[in-house]
């Protein structure tokens, strides 16, 4: 049996096993890419954004409302949430409070659908 | 009897036929993998362009007045709302105008009957075909007392003040 040339058999073996390992980095960051873009797809960001905006809109036009429309905005916001957002959603406002000499309202704020959960008391 | 000779040749053609075979599988999954998680990023873009439009048409002027959305929900202007809409998000950098397309619907609750019921707000134009992939972008609106109830708004709406939803599809055609 004629034993020479081995050198060059296993260099050869150990190119191909590093050229693998590159094209498993290649195959695991086009994975990355779709992970992270599903993760910023399910993440409720501009839902939660636009509950707190409805919210501050609330409690700024519920100076001027009597209590049945009140209790009414709040009903809609919170069962079309559930309807078409999934998502319970719960909020109220309290008493002005001094905060640093300026009397402001604690809001609370509370958001989950099932996979982020968002709680947030806000003085506005 | 068994000659024990040519025993790295046969070595050398099994190596070589399971690196065929894996650069064969990995070059097939590589790349039919990348497709689809590509897919997922202009989704996202999209979604927050829709997002921020709405968000943009939700801003007023100046401090007290209605904004844009608002003022197009409450007097049912759906026309005024899609040319507005789109002339936001396709708006471009290099002037030309970018191809997108858009429908809305309106989600409100009827207090009487205490169900939620929506009415279309913007119908979707003739390159809907139901097989697109398109985003949703949503925005709260809250309406003032309606005083009359303009044309076309379901009669189950009530003219109080109160919260609707605005929900808008957007897809590239």
């Amino acid at each position: 049996m004629n034993e020479e040339g081995q050198w060059i058999v296993l260099m050869g073996l150990l190119v191909a096993v590093a050229l693998f390992f590159l094209a498993l980095i290649i195959n695991q960051s086009a994975l990355v890419g779709q992970t992270t873009a599903e993760g910023v797809l399910e993440f409720p960001k501009n839902d939660i954004r636009d509950l707190r905006e409805a919210v501050f809109d609330y409690v700024d036009a519920a100076g001027a409302l009597d209590p049945i429309e009140r209790v009414d905005i709040e009903k809609d916001i919170i069962t079309i949430s559930l309807e078409r957002k999934n998502a319970v959603v719960q909020f109220g406002n309290g008493t002005p409070q001094d905060v640093s000499g300026r009397w402001l309202r604690p809001v609370d704020i509370h958001y989950n659908n099932g996979v982020t959960v968002y709680n947030e008391t806000v003085y506005y | 009897m068994v000659n024990d000779a040519g025993q790295l040749y046969t070595m050398e053609g099994v190596a070589a036929g399971v690196i065929m075979l894996l650069a064969a599988y990995i070059v097939v999954s590589t790349t039919s993998i990348y497709t689809t998680g590509d897919t997922h990023i202009p989704d996202m873009q999209l979604e927050q362009l829709g997002s921020d439009v709405l968000a943009m048409m939700d801003t007023p002027d100046t401090n007290g007045t209605t904004s844009a959305l608002e003022t197009f929900v409450s007097t049912n202007n759906g026309t005024g709302f899609n040319s507005t809409f789109l002339s936001y998000c396709n708006a471009t950098t290099r002037g030309t105008l970018d191809n997108l397309h858009m429908s809305a619907n309106i989600t409100y609750r009827d207090a009487n009957a205490n169900k939620i019921n929506e009415y279309p707000f913007v119908a979707p134009d003739n390159t809907w075909t139901g097989r697109e992939s398109a985003v949703r972008a949503t925005r709260w609106v809250q309406l003032p007392k309606l005083s009359p109830k303009p044309v076309g708004m379901p009669g189950d709406m009530r003219t109080d003040p109160q919260a609707v939803l605005v929900e808008v599809l957007l897809w590239r055609a």
